[in-house]
C-alpha cells in the first residue's frame, strides 16, 4: 500500500511495517506531523505498528511537531518507531527528538534501514518499552 | 584554510551562541542549503534556542501563577482569621450559658474549641507562609544569640526542652522578623515530635568563606532519608512522628524565607537518631 503528500512518501509493506521517507529538503511542521499521523492511521486501519522513519531529507523539524511525534496520538498508531539518520542534520534532529521530546512508544535512532528493520522486527523487550 | 563562506557561517555560530548565552532567543540561523556539519549545529542552536525559550516562558508562567495563588492563599487565610475569632467568643458565652449541669453539652463545646483553636492554627500557618514568599527581605543585623534566647523566653522553650547553644552564634544581616520564624519554627518543630520524656536541643553556627552554617539538632524519633524531601513540602507530615496537633507548614515556612533569602535548607537524619537541620546564612 502506498500514498504520498507533498513531503511524505507512506509505503505499507507485506511485513506490515510503515516506512516513511521525505522528499528533499522538507520542512516538517505541526500540520505537516498531523496530516503524516491522520495518513499512517489510515493505512494501519488503526492497529499501531511499527514505523521505519527515514530522516535523510528532512532539513528542519518545527518544535510543535517534534512534541506531536512524541505525544500519545503518535503513540497510538505505531508500536514503535527506527528513526534513519544519515547525515549530520538529521542526526541532530533524531537526537534533539529522544533527548528533549522523549517520545512515548519506544524509539531509536539508526544509520541504515537495515538495523533500523531488524530492530523493529524483535519482539519488544522491556528495555525497549523504556527507551 | 577555511572557505570564506564557512567563516561566515562560523561568526554566525559564535553570535548565535553568544544571544543564547544572554538569552536572547530571537536569533535563528539560516539552514538547510549545504546538510553538511555546519549546517546541523547551526540546526542544533537553534532548536536548543527554541527549546530554552520555550522553558524560559513556562517558568515565568508558572511563578506568575504561583504568586498569584499565595496571594490567594494570603487572603483567604486572612479573611477567615475574623469568622474564627468571632467562632471562639461565641463557644465561650455557649460555655458560660450551659453551665456545669450539662456535662454532655460542655464535653461537645470543648470539643468544638479545639477544632476552632486547630482552624486558628492552620490559618495563621498559612498566613505565615504565604508572607514568607512575598515578603522583601530587608536585611538588618540580627545577633542570633539574643533572638534565640529572645524566642525561648516567649515560648516558654524551657518547659519542654534543654537547648544547648554551641558557642556564641553570630550576628550576621537577616531580616529579624524572618530569623524569628526559623528559630521558632525549628524550635517546636523539635518539641512537637520528640518521643523522649524531655527533648534535647543541640544549636550551633560554624563559619565558612562567605557564609555560616546553622544547625539545629534534636533527639527526636528521626527521620528516614526518603522522607527529607517531603517534610519541606507544605502540608507534609510523614510517619512515624505523624501528629494531629500538626499542621505540617512549619518546615515549609522557614524552607520558603530561606529560599527567598537566597538561603539553603536541608536534613541530616536516620531513624532513632535524631535530626540535624542545617541552613545557611550569608555574612553579606
Amino acid at each position: 500500500m502506498y500514498r504520498e503528500t507533498q513531503k511524505i512518501k507512506f509505503t505499507l509493506g507485506p511485513d506490515m511495517i510503515l516506512r516513511t521517507e521525505c522528499f528533499p529538503d522538507t520542512v516538517m511542521t505541526l500540520v505537516d506531523g498531523k496530516e503524516s499521523t491522520r495518513i499512517s492511521a489510515e493505512m494501519v486501519n488503526d492497529v499501531p505498528l511499527p514505523l521505519l522513519c527515514d530522516l535523510t531529507n528532512v532539513v528542519k523539524m518545527s518544535q510543535d511537531c517534534r512534541r506531536h511525534f512524541s505525544g500519545p496520538e503518535h503513540a497510538k498508531t505505531f508500536s514503535k518507531c527506527a528513526l534513519i539518520v544519515t547525515n549530520p542534520v538529521s542526526r541532530v534532529i533524531g537526537n534533539f527528538f529522544l533527548g528533549l521530546n522523549k517520545p512515548l512508544k519506544p524509539t531509536r535512532l539508526f544509520t541504515s534501514r537495515e538495523e533500523g528493520l531488524w530492530w523493529l522486527k524483535q519482539k519488544e523487550h522491556v528495555t525497549d518499552l523504556i527507551a | 584554510m577555511v572557505d570564506p563562506g564557512d567563516d561566515k557561517r562560523l561568526n554566525d555560530i559564535l553570535d548565535m551562541i553568544g544571544c543564547i548565552a544572554s538569552l536572547d532567543f530571537s536569533k535563528e540561523l539560516p539552514t538547510g542549503s549545504h546538510n553538511d556539519m555546519l549546517d546541523a549545529i547551526a540546526l542544533g542552536l537553534n532548536m536548543l534556542s527554541e527549546e530554552l525559550n520555550a522553558q524560559v516562558v513556562n517558568r515565568e508562567k508558572l511563578d506568575e501563577v504561583n504568586g498569584k495563588l499565595e496571594k490567594f492563599a494570603y487572603t483567604t487565610a486572612h479573611d477567615l482569621k475574623s469568622p474564627l475569632n468571632s467562632q471562639s467568643g461565641l463557644l465561650q458565652l455557649l460555655e458560660m450559658s450551659v453551665g456545669n449541669n450539662n456535662q454532655e453539652a460542655l464535653e461537645y463545646i470543648t470539643k468544638l474549641k479545639l477544632v476552632n483553636e486547630r482552624m486558628k492554627t492552620l490559618v495563621e500557618g498559612i498566613l505565615a507562609y504565604s508572607v514568607a514568599h512575598f515578603r522583601d527581605i530587608i536585611k538588618e543585623p540580627v545577633d542570633w544569640n539574643a533572638l534565640l534566647l529572645e524566642v525561648m523566653e516567649v515560648d516558654s522553650v524551657f518547659k519542654s526542652a534543654d537547648v544547648v547553644i554551641v558557642d556564641t552564634l553570630p550576628v550576621l544581616p537577616f531580616n529579624k522578623v524572618a530569623a524569628t520564624q526559623i528559630v521558632r519554627n525549628l524550635l517546636d518543630n523539635a518539641i512537637k515530635y520528640s518521643d523522649k520524656t524531655r527533648c534535647k536541643i543541640t544549636i550551633g553556627a560554624e563559619p565558612f568563606e562567605n557564609h555560616y552554617q546553622f544547625c539545629f539538632s534534636d533527639n527526636g524519633p528521626g527521620i528516614d532519608p526518603v522522607n527529607h524531601e517531603k517534610i519541606f513540602g507544605l502540608f507534609n507530615q510523614v510517619e512515624p512522628s505523624f501528629k494531629a496537633s500538626s499542621v505540617g507548614i512549619g518546615l515549609a515556612t522557614v524552607k520558603g524565607i530561606l529560599e527567598t533569602a537566597g538561603e539553603r535548607i536541608w536534613l541530616q537524619s536516620k531513624p532513632g537518631e535524631g535530626a540535624s537541620f542545617i541552613f545557611t546564612v550569608s555574612k553579606t
